[in-house]
């Protein structure tokens, strides 16, 4: 499988996971979606419209971040450590982009970079999470080819 | 004579079996397996990272009642003083931590271990080990409310706890997939790379 068909797919599975997550959250299942949507300040009143349009942002996010890391890896096997590392930093990205500095604009905050304790716990976590599962199933799924020809 | 004959054949085959039997033979989980596994660890990590907010610091003040509870009706003899004396001590309120003199730096203790916990589950990393923090936690939590809820809600997150301490969940879609090999080769040469790789 070509690196970035890899990469998208890999992204695509681990913005599934944080989709996933959505379903187990308090209230009722979806009702982090929206925020999705408030990262780039759409809003859309229908509730069932705004649950699936920002799941679906949310998986077209993952695999551009996917893309970009099939791009970083030049079509080369990488290790895991690269894998992993490469996953990191691209989580913290995700997680500067829209969780600090989209949201903080698109609120209209004092500042881009705006965050309290509690913002900080509940997202940085998960963008790193997004970042090292991207890592995780892209080198997974290059492991794969390579027993399989050896 | 064939009656017999054919009676005795599946005495012979079972006793066959039984020698076959008496060699378990290993188990090896596939991939999919693997990765259903990881995937569960990953949900068990973000069941302990959400407990984390109704209990946030400085205060952990969501945490009180729950202590208080759990002095109340802990089914281990005991166990109630224990809390009563070290968690509670000094409280004068049931409602709030008020006057308690040990509470915000134990609750803290209790708030960090369960931040453990999720970061090693959701990441994988070293996952045997927030694993075995996890069972220890649910365990005292099943020791405590037990009988305030439905008698299995703890016991379950005591049982899932156990299926990730038996499993190396974190060697898929975790940061362990890396570390183990890793800790398994520097074991051969230093003791403290050796109980390390114990937990990944």
């Amino acid at each position: 499988m070509h690196t970035l068909h890899r990469g998208l797919l890999a992204g695509i599975c681990a913005s599934l996971v944080l989709a996933m997550f959505d379903f187990v959250t308090d209230g009722a299942p979806g009702n982090g979606f929206p925020g999705v949507l408030r990262w780039f300040g759409l809003t859309i009143t229908d509730p069932t419209i705004s649950h699936w349009v920002g799941f679906f942002l949310l998986i077209v996010l993952g695999g551009v971040f996917g893309l970009i890391f099939g791009v970083l890896q030049r079509g080369k096997l990488i290790t895991a450590g690269r894998a992993l590392l490469t996953g990191l930093a691209l989580g913290v990205l995700w997680w500067f982009i829209f969780e600090v500095a989209l949201a903080n604009i698109t609120n209209h905050a004092s500042s881009p970079f705006n965050l309290s304790f509690g913002q900080f716990l509940s997202s940085f976590p998960l963008a790193v999470l997004f970042g090292v599962l991207l890592g995780a199933i892209f080198i997974q799924w290059q492991a794969r080819p390579a027993a399989e020809t050896s | 004579m064939s009656i017999s004959s054919s009676a005795r054949k599946p005495k012979g085959a079972a006793a066959t079996g039984a020698g076959e039997g008496a060699v378990a033979p290993p188990i090896t989980l596939s991939e999919r397996s693997s990765t259903g596994l990881a995937l569960l660890r990953i949900l068990v990590g973000y069941l302990w990272f959400q407990q984390l907010f109704w209990k946030l610091p400085p205060t952990f003040a969501g945490l009180y009642g729950y202590v208080v509870r759990e002095s109340q009706h802990a089914i281990l003899p005991g166990y109630g003083a224990l809390l009563q004396h070290t968690f509670l001590a000094g409280c004068s309120s049931l409602s709030s931590p008020v006057g308690c003199t040990a509470f915000v730096p134990l609750a803290a203790c209790v708030w960090t271990a369960e931040l453990l916990v999720a970061i090693s589950l959701l990441f994988g990393l070293f996952t045997r080990f927030g694993a075995i923090l996890a069972t220890v936690l649910s365990v005292q939590l099943y020791v405590g409310l037990a009988y305030t809820e439905w008698i299995w809600t703890y016991g379950m997150l005591v049982l899932l706890a156990l299926v990730l301490v038996a499993v190396p969940a974190g060697r898929r879609l975790g940061v362990d997939l890396w570390l183990a090999p890793r800790l398994q080769a520097a074991g051969r040469r230093h003791r403290l790379a050796h109980i390390a790789s114990w937990f990944v």
